[in-house]
This record gives structure tokens, C-alpha cells and sequence, in this order.
């Protein structure tokens, strides 16, 4: 909330930024010190990780995710482009048509049993934290206000305009926008892919209930069960493949191709994330884990202690100003790393 | 030579194996009046006056390898009365009786059943059809050209669906007998694949010009076109066996038996659609059976599926321009602030930020 309101509130005024910024540039964290926003820059991480991220559950059911979906790609695609040349080639590679229809189903079974093992995972999960009262809203992927203001935020240091990155929770506007998009997909392929299979029971189930409550004389539809037949037809192809689009344009290249990523974060088999990419994105995160894990607290004492950032000398707010006005630089290699 | 007995065996080996590429007995056609002797010349042929070509030549092989293989020739061109023989005027007639018995049985076979379930069909000839509509209606030659030879596979078929396919031209007597006796062609309701099927049909009904000619119905001029889009056209296109295909629907096990569906015999008339639906959708219903088998595209006349599909289409294209947009976005900012491609050396803030607020202070 601070940050939209300096954002309203403040004038584009690059003394008056640097000063209300300087507020937020130190945290500080009880028995390490004042963390400064951009520490990312000058932590060693280990590439396979170094902070817990993912349950084993959850890797776990990304695996299953992702190759049943891989499966289901290659077994449907080339149904519903059936009059593409390479239809018949990329079918043949499954045996068949008849195979390939099996190899869909069998993965659409394995996909709905990874759906059914992620709620699972996240109820039981969810009521163990709050029977140990240690469940906090912020760290789950439920969307907030906060992240429209985050990548309000975002675009505005993508621009150069602010100097830092928001300070996000464990997961930031992205990840949630994806995981709401995945729930969507799963819960629309799913239903249609539902209708597609048994279409003499959802013929029965659906639209021969709705009929006797909602009679159906005339119009532009000829019944509800065509109508539904119809719609499953077009949604389950055009979600699939904005699914499948999405995936290999949008996620793999963010995940693993990206700099600083490249070429390949390990996360999704290790569960853990790199410190200096839980800094940099997941900063609130990075502080819930320096207070719930001693070796890392340990590891950033040091590293404050190594830069000439001291935990006694935390600047206090009466002389931020003072400290933004002469910048000093106590660790000669960077530039930005500012200190009394 | 010094011969040991494993020179001996093996020898023997290889000429057994040898005897094996030896040619069997040759597949005689019945041939008692010897026509072969002039129509197994190639290039035996003619230009008639109307420019037309007749080839008159009889492929043996091909001929020892069809179903006709034991019909003379003269029991089906039965107006050849002496050899030499006239000029040729007439055509075929299948509904004719050959000199072969079925087993089991004393009158000798011919098509004339079945050719009489075909007269009803839509594609029997009529005395109410123009002569446009006679001249466009497939004969029975027009696709038994007898292309195939291939092997059935067992057990498609059940042996009461089959017994009835048996029936469409033997008596009932001693049917069941010879059926068990014999290895038939019987065991898929038809010789051609789904896929060769639909082509068969598609060579008249995909002539949309020559339809409309016809005057047949909107939907019929269609009826390809929207059985491709459909998942039935679909995977019976990727060589699907067990997918619909034209007559799996349009006709019942007596095959010729293809109706209009306005008319009650139809296995596509309103009484009997949920029962031919049956045959592979077993919880069929009043309202399945209005399904669509021949969709129209997805928009035709339903506002509801028209903007659905305009929404995905927009959805599409905002996630993923939105998405890649703000990754690539995300990458010029991170780059800029010193963000180095590879992670290397436990970090990958190696470069210097390059921002101006940076250098301002």
C-alpha cells in the first residue's frame, strides 16, 4: 500500500524519489541487521538452490503435470489439425489413431489424479498451518491488490524510473497470474474433455435435466445437448492449444531462458530457489526465511558484516536524509551499495 | 571333395530353404471356353467413333486373384453366344444367375437380392428422377471394382451381424453351417477401410457443383465438408477402424440399404437414429441422438458459441503478447540494471547498472 501511495503522492522529482526510497532501502531484521534491497547483487547462490521453495509433493506433482501434458499435446494435436500433413506422421508415432485415443485418456486420468494430489496436498497443508498457527494469507497464491501495485512497480524499474524491485511475498503477480490460468485450463479441459468422452452421459446428465426446467422452443440452438456438445468441441481445442501456446512461448522461456536463469533452473526438481533470486523476487519471502532458518541468518550476518554494513549502525529514519544526500561507498566494487 | 555329414545336412538345409522360394500352384481363373486367348494381349483396345477408348484387356492375374475368379465369363456376359463373338452392345447384368452354387444349396447364386434392396435405395433409380439424377447415380460397378485383395482380420464382426450379411444373398437353409465351414470376407461389414470408404462416397457427394445440381437438400451438399470437421471424419482421416464412417450410420448390415432421412427404412429416420447410434454409443438418449455428426462450423447460426469462440481468440492473443511482452520488458530492465545471461561463479549480477537514476546519484 506504501508504495502506490508514494507513487499518487509523490512528485517526479528525482531528489525527493531518492529520499522517500531510502525508507525502503534498509530492512531491518532482528539478529543480522539492516538488509539492503539490492543484497541480491553481492550473495554467492548455489545453482541447484538454497532455500526451500517446493515440497516434495508439489515437485512432484509438476512432474506429473508436465509430462502427462507433453502426452496430451502430442496424442490431441494432431486430431484437431487431422487435415495438416504431419497429422498422420506425428499419430503413427503412437501406433496409431486407436493407440494415440487410449495414450490421451490414460494421460488425462494421470493429469485429473494430479489435480486431485495438488488440492490435496494444499488443504492438508493449509489446516496444519493454521492448527500450528503458522498460516499467514501473504504466502499463498491468493491474488491481492499488492501485486497490481507490484507490477505497477515492476514496469516502472523495467523503465529505469525506480531503482529496485518490489518487495513481493513468496509469490509474486506472475506466478499468480499463472497458477489462476492453470486452474482455469484444468477445470475447462477437464469439463469438456468430460463431454467429449462420455457424450451419451452428459447428454443425459446435463441437458436432458436442464430441458425440464428450461424448455427449449425455437431459437438458434438446436438443443441443449448439441449446444454443449459444440461448445466442449471448441473449448477443450482452443484452451489446449493457448495452453500449449502459453507453455512453449511464454513459460519455459521465463523460467529456464531468461538471464540469470539460463540455462536451467533447477528448482523444479530440487524445490529449492537460488538466495539470489529469492532476494531479488520474493524479498518478503527471503525475510520470513531469515527468520525461520539459523544457518541462513548466520550466512547474512556474515555477508553484512564482510560488506562493512554493520547491524549497529542501522540507519535510523531521522538521518535518511542525510545518508541520501552524500552517498558513500564502503564496498568498492559496487556503486550502489550505500551505507553511513 | 571330402563330404562330412554337415556338408550333407547343410546342403540339404539350403536346399530346403531354397524349395521354399519355389512358385506354388497357379491360380487358375475358369476359363473352359479359352477368352484368355485373345484378351490376355495387352494393347488389344479401340478408338470408337466417338473418340472413346475400350481396353479389352484381361489382367489374369489380377482376375485369378478377384472374387470372380470361378465365374465364367459367359455367366455374366451371357449375350456371347459363339466365339468369335459380335461387337458387344449390352452391359453387364449382375442381377444375372452364374453357374455356381453356394453351398448348401440348390439354385444358383446371383446378386438379385441385394440388387433389389439397392432399386429401393436413395440410389436405385426411380421413376420420378430427372435425367440428370439418373445419368449421376453409381451402378453397381461404380464401386465394386473389386481393387482389394486384402486380408480380413478376425473377430470384428459378430457372428449374428454377419450371419445377416450372409443372408443378403443366400437362402437361409444351411447358412450357418457354411458359414462355420467357411473362412469368409465377412468379418468387417465391408472389405474397404473407414478411410477408403469415405473417399468412395466423397468422389460424388464432395462434388458440391454436381449436388447442387441435383437439388439436394442444404445439409447434404455439405455433407463431407462438415463429416471431416467431425471427430468421427477426423480420426477415420488418421486411418481410425473404429470410428463412424458413411455407412456405419447411413446403412444397416444389408449395406445397399441407404436412404433418405425422411424416409422411414432409414437407418437415419428420426425412430431409428438413437438405435443406429446404439451400435457404438451404448447410453444413447433422445437427447444424444441431436448430437451433431455433420457439425456446421462453430459459429453457424449460435451466438453464444460464436462469442465464446471470439473470447478464447482475444484471450489468446492478449496472454500470450501480454506475457512474452513482459518477459522480453523484464529482460531489457534486468539487463540494464547489470544482470549477466549465465548464472556463473555462485551469482549472476556480474555487470554494472547501466540506469540513469543510478548515475544521477
Amino acid at each position: 500500500m506504501t508504495t502506490f501511495s508514494k507513487i499518487i503522492s509523490r512528485p517526479i522529482d528525482i531528489l525527493n524519489r531518492a529520499r522517500a526510497e531510502d525508507a525502503e532501502y534498509f530492512t531491518h531484521v532482528e539478529g543480522v541487521g539492516a538488509v539492503p534491497r539490492d543484497i541480491y547483487k553481492h550473495v554467492k547462490s548455489n545453482p541447484f538452490g538454497d532455500l526451500p521453495r517446493y515440497s516434495v509433493h508439489i515437485v512432484i506433482q509438476h512432474l506429473l503435470v508436465f509430462t502427462t501434458f507433453i502426452l496430451l499435446a502430442a496424442s490431441g494435436l494432431p486430431i484437431y489439425f487431422s487435415d495438416l500433413f504431419w497429422a498422420s506422421y506425428f499419430v503413427s508415432l503412437f501406433g496409431g489413431i486407436d493407440v494415440a485415443r487410449l495414450i490421451h485418456r490414460i494421460a488425462a486420468f494421470a493429469m485429473m489424479f494430479a489435480a486431485a494430489y495438488h488440492i490435496a496436498t494444499i488443504v492438508a497443508g493449509t489446516i496444519r498451518k493454521i492448527y500450528h498457527h503458522e498460516f499467514d494469507y501473504k504466502r499463498t497464491q491468493l491474488p491481492r491488490l499488492k501485486d497490481l501495485f507490484d507490477l505497477i512497480h515492476d514496469i516502472k524499474y523495467f523503465l529505469g524510473r525506480e531503482p529496485y524491485r518490489p518487495k513481493m511475498e513468496k509469490f509474486m503477480y506472475k506466478q499468480k497470474a499463472h497458477y489462476l490460468a492453470i486452474i482455469w485450463g484444468n477445470f475447462v479441459l477437464i469439463a469438456a474433455g468430460s463431454v467429449l468422452l462420455f457424450p451419451d452421459v452428459m447428454a443425459k446428465l446435463f441437458p436432458e435435466t436442464l430441458g425440464k426446467i428450461l424448455p427449449l422452443e425455437g431459437g438458434g440452438l438446436e438443443s441443449y445437448s448439441a449446444f454443449f456438445q459444440d461448445l466442449a468441441r471448441l473449448m477443450h481445442a482452443d484452451e489446449a492449444v493457448m495452453a500449449l501456446i502459453l507453455l512453449a512461448f511464454w513459460h519455459w522461456t521465463n523460467v529456464h531462458l531468461v538471464p540469470g536463469r539460463f540455462p536451467i533452473q533447477w528448482t523444479f526438481l530440487t524445490g529449492k530457489i537460488t538466495r539470489e533470486h529469492q532476494i531479488e523476487e520474493h524479498f518478503l519471502e527471503y525475510l520470513n526465511n531469515l527468520k525461520e532458518i539459523p544457518a541462513e541468518r548466520e550466512y547474512m550476518k556474515n555477508l553484512l558484516k564482510e560488506l562493512g554494513i554493520d547491524g549497529s549502525k542501522v540507519p535510523s529514519t531521522a538521518d535518511q536524509s542525510a545518508s541520501s544526500s552524500q552517498p558513500a561507498d564502503p564496498a568498492p566494487p559496487r556503486k550502489d551499495m550505500r551505507s553511513e | 571333395m571330402n563330404l562330412t555329414k554337415g556338408h550333407t545336412t547343410l546342403a540339404l538345409v539350403v536346399a530346403a530353404m531354397f524349395m521354399l522360394l519355389l512358385p506354388g500352384p497357379r491360380a487358375e481363373a475358369a476359363d473352359e471356353y479359352n477368352c484368355l486367348m485373345c484378351h490376355k494381349h495387352r494393347y488389344s483396345a479401340r478408338i470408337d467413333e466417338n473418340g472413346k477408348r475400350w481396353n479389352y484387356n484381361v489382367d489374369e492375374f489380377l482376375y485369378n486373384h478377384s472374387v470372380h475368379r470361378s465365374i465364367e465369363c459367359r455367366d455374366c456376359h451371357t449375350y456371347i453366344k459363339r466365339i468369335p463373338h459380335d461387337p458387344v452392345t449390352q452391359g453387364v447384368n449382375c442381377g444375372n444367375q452364374c453357374h455356381i452354387k453356394p453351398p448348401f444349396a440348390q439354385e444358383k447364386f446371383s446378386h438379385e437380392k441385394i440388387i433389389a434392396i439397392y432399386d429401393q435405395s436413395a440410389h436405385g433409380i426411380g421413376p420420378a428422377d430427372s435425367e440428370a439424377l439418373k445419368n449421376a447415380k453409381p451402378f453397381c460397378k461404380y464401386c465394386h471394382l473389386n481393387p482389394t485383395f486384402t486380408q480380413m482380420s478376425e473377430k470384428t464382426v459378430p457372428f449374428r451381424e454377419s450371419l445377416q450379411r450372409c443372408l443378403n444373398c443366400h437362402p437361409q437353409r444351411g447358412v450357418v453351417q457354411a458359414y462355420r465351414h467357411m473362412t469368409h470376407r465377412l468379418r468387417k461389414k465391408t472389405s474397404r477401410s473407414s478411410k477408403e470408404i469415405v473417399q468412395l462416397c466423397a468422389t460424388c457427394h464432395q462434388d458440391t457443383a454436381l449436388m447442387k445440381k441435383l437439388n439436394v437438400s442444404e445439409r447434404a451438399v455439405t455433407a463431407v465438408e462438415s463429416y471431416n470437421r467431425s471427430i468421427h471424419g477426423k480420426l477415420v482421416r488418421l486411418g481410425s477402424q473404429k470410428a463412424a464412417n458413411c455407412i456405419s450410420c447411413h446403412a444397416s448390415n444389408a449395406l445397399h440399404d441407404i436412404h433418405k432421412k425422411d424416409d422411414p427404412r432409414a437407418t437415419i429416420y428420426k425412430d431409428n437414429i438413437a438405435k443406429t447410434c446404439s451400435q457404438c454409443h451404448e447410453k444413447t438418449g433422445s437427447w444424444f441422438i441431436n448430437i451433431a455428426v455433420h457439425p456446421g462450423e462453430h459459429h453457424e447460426g449460435n451466438p453464444i458459441i460464436h462469442l465464446v469462440s471470439i473470447f478464447f481468440r482475444v484471450v489468446l492473443y492478449l496472454a500470450v503478447f501480454s506475457m512474452v511482452g513482459l518477459m522480453l520488458f523484464e529482460t531489457f530492465g534486468r539487463w540494464t540494471d547489470g544482470i549477466s545471461l549465465i548464472f556463473k561463479n555462485g551469482t549472476s549480477w556480474r555487470g554494472q547498472s547501466k540506469r540513469r537514476s543510478q548515475k544521477e546519484k
